[in-house]
């Protein structure tokens, strides 16, 4: 007893305490999700019976597998392209804004920057609501793709704001002015100083919107019109209760997987961006981190 | 003719409420070693941005071979400047680093190999090309940011305490260097630091700043053996300020009354009539025992005796109740004083200097600069 004890609470020696604290949260976060893999690959229809290994669900059904069911692909299809759009448009917008906005010393500065936090702190679904009537009755968007991408834009554009500001500050304005004094005018100051030390960050940046807008359930189905713009979520969510089939697990696990695989590809090239910059290394992936959590 | 005179006339900026630079004429001589000499806050960094196009002035003129460049934008100027963080770009090599002015220039590639190579090897640094700034060390990302600047072959170079985030002994070597490669290149060196033996060791000539203003500009000969201002004398590293009662000139020399006792000050402003500063250098002060007689001697306390290797530093509480630091070489002939002794303090005439009155802000400057007896001033007696 004794010894069991002293293996747990030496003070001397490792926190185990909190390395078991740890490791049972990881489990408990992490056993849902691993389950719900495991039952896309179900011999039977069920979704909590298991019948044996099967690759049915993902392609081998003719009709109902991922590969061969038009709305399950069809989902998968309008989530990558809705996050696909998001990048593309949030990412260099939001780059601009956070570099006017710590270079742009006016009066409207400050109170700009609290408001960029707006989105963060807004309820989503009141955001949506607010999104929708705006778009319907003001601006006549129609609704179904643009609307989407507008409105996932409008709240990843705060979160692109905040990890590049934090580097900007980080970074300060003197590689800019050693760039303007060596003979670069304004705009390959920043072209060829500025930018550079901005990549980290872009790339935290374009991971951080990409995963907002594959999560994204409440502004994406508000912003929906129809079967034809239904993402993976909002597919999820509709036929969960009803006649689901392990193949949505499978549409899940794909989710999982292009995630991990975009999470895991930005980490490498964020590596290789930031190389031979041990200033502000790991400043980007902290906010991330702090993002996500 | 020599390029690189650089004339500031009636210079100003204005940062809010406050005045960084406050009207300031200064004339500096093409390939003078120059620097702006001041406590933090003084307007020299400012100074140096204006003259570099990083700031806009309010007004006044920065004439560089008698051209104004205030409206001109700073890539436009041939100035450059060494900045004290370096700002090396982190994600180019050494090479494209140095080379990165010249490709702005749109020299041709064959002739930027070479001068890139010739300038790293006047820093010492050949055989570097190929390095990322961060992995190399403080004094060698020094030389690069000085090779950047010096390879587009500037008229005027700007230092921004470029020394500031070195360690001592790397300093003293890179204070000479820098001196070396200025005569060499025989570029005008405006040079910004705190640090007044910096100042000392690597100038031609000096202007100590305080408070947006030029408070003198002086060979450093000149400036420790002739300060004009108490600002100067004590930031200069010497705080032996006495305040007196200057009762004008006689046979060459100035009246002065320091409590109950009368001194002779033979220099600076000696017909002067009133209250006054006198000021004298540790290293003149000359301690004798208390049975000597004289004028210009005033009896004391040794209140602290600090031992500093090559040197001593002996502080003093006069009669008067000012306190006096001497300073002397241990060079076996002097003295083993020991705290507590009773002395004369010969102060003298030819070594005292009468300062023109000071107002009152001006002396809590220097106040906040230095505290009467800090030992600031030794490094500077002792070298």
């Amino acid at each position: 007893m004794r010894r069991v004890r002293n293996w747990f609470a030496n003070p001397w020696g490792q926190p185990r305490a909190l390395g078991a604290i740890t490791w049972l949260y990881m489990v408990w976060s992490i056993a849902p999700v691993l389950i719900a893999i495991l039952f896309s690959f179900n011999n039977g229809r069920s979704r909590s019976v298991w019948q044996g290994f099967s690759l049915r669900w993902w392609w081998r059904d003719p009709n109902n597998s991922v590969l061969h069911d038009p709305t399950l692909r069809g989902a998968l299809e309008q989530s990558l392209r809705l996050a696909g759009l998001d990048m593309l448009i949030a990412v260099p917008l939001g780059v601009g804004l956070a570099i006017g906005l710590t270079r742009w010393r006016g009066y409207g500065a400050k109170p700009v920057n609290y408001l960029m936090l707006f989105p963060l702190v807004t309820p989503e679904i009141v955001m949506a609501v607010s999104l929708f009537l705006v778009f319907d009755h003001l601006y006549n968007v129609p609704f179904g793709t643009e609307a989407q991408v507008l409105g996932q834009v409008t709240f990843s554009i705060s979160y692109v704001v905040i990890i590049v500001r934090g580097r900007l500050l980080s970074v300060g304005p003197e590689y800019e002015e050693a760039a303007r004094d060596l003979g670069a005018s304004p705009l390959g100051a920043f072209r060829l100083a500025l930018l550079p030390l901005l990549y980290p960050a872009v790339f935290a940046s374009l991971i951080v919107v990409f995963a907002l807008s594959i999560d994204d359930f409440v502004v994406t189905q508000y912003m929906s019109a129809g079967q034809q713009t239904q993402t993976v979520p909002i597919l999820i969510y509709q036929t969960v209760r009803g006649t689901a089939t392990p193949a949505l697990n499978a549409l899940a696990s794909l989710m999982v997987i292009v995630t991990l695989l975009s999470v895991g590809l930005a980490y490498l090239v964020y590596r290789w961006a930031s190389r031979a910059q041990p200033v502000t290394s790991s400043g980007a992936l902290n906010e991330i981190a702090a993002l996500e959590a | 003719m020599k390029n690189g005179a650089v004339d500031l006339v009636q210079l100003r900026k204005q940062f809010g409420e406050v005045a960084a630079v406050d009207g300031i004429d200064v004339s500096i001589e093409a390939g003078e070693f120059f620097s702006l000499l001041g406590p933090s806050g003084c307007g020299k960094t400012t100074t140096l941005r204006l003259i570099a196009g990083f700031e806009r002035p309010d007004g006044g003129k920065i004439l560089v071979d008698g051209e104004d460049m205030a409206a001109t934008p700073p890539h436009r100027r041939k100035v450059n400047t060494v900045f004290q963080s370096y700002a090396l770009f982190p994600h180019l090599d050494v090479f494209d680093n140095v080379a990165f002015g010249l490709r702005r220039a749109h020299v041709k590639k064959g002739e930027i190999k070479g001068r890139v190579t010739r300038v790293l090897e006047a820093v010492q640094l050949g055989g570097y090309e190929k390095r990322k700034p961060g992995q190399l060390s403080g004094g060698q990302q020094q030389r690069v940011a000085l090779a950047r600047a010096l390879v587009l072959e500037p008229s005027v170079l700007l230092l921004d305490e470029p020394l500031g985030a070195l360690d001592a002994k790397l300093r003293k070597a890179l204070q000479l260097e820098l001196k070396a490669i200025q005569e060499r290149f025989g570029i005008t060196f405006v040079y910004v630091t705190h640090d007044q033996e910096e100042a000392l060791t690597m100038s031609d000539r000096i202007a100590v700043m305080s408070g947006g203003r030029v408070e003198q500009i002086a060979t450093p000969e000149g400036m420790y053996e002739e300060p004009e201002t108490v600002f100067v004398a004590d930031f200069l590293g010497v705080s032996n300020l006495m305040r007196v009662r200057a009762e004008g000139a006689d046979g060459g020399a100035c009246l002065t009354v320091l409590g109950d006792f009368s001194l002779r000050a033979g220099r600076g402003e000696i017909a002067h009539q009133g209250e006054t500063h006198i000021v004298i250098r540790p290293e003149r002060v000359v301690i004798e025992p208390y049975e000597s007689s004289g004028a210009n001697r005033v009896p004391g306390m040794i209140e602290r005796v600090v031992y500093h290797g090559s040197s001593e530093q002996l502080v003093v509480r006069l009669a008067s109740g000012d306190i006096v630091q001497a300073l002397f070489v241990r060079d076996g002939s002097s003295h083993d004083w020991a705290q507590g002794t009773a002395v004369q303090v010969h102060l003298p005439a030819e070594a005292l200097r009468v300062l023109p009155p000071s107002s009152p802000g001006e002396m809590a400057a220097v106040a906040e600069v230095a505290p009467p007896d800090s030992g600031a001033a030794l490094e500077v007696g002792a070298s």
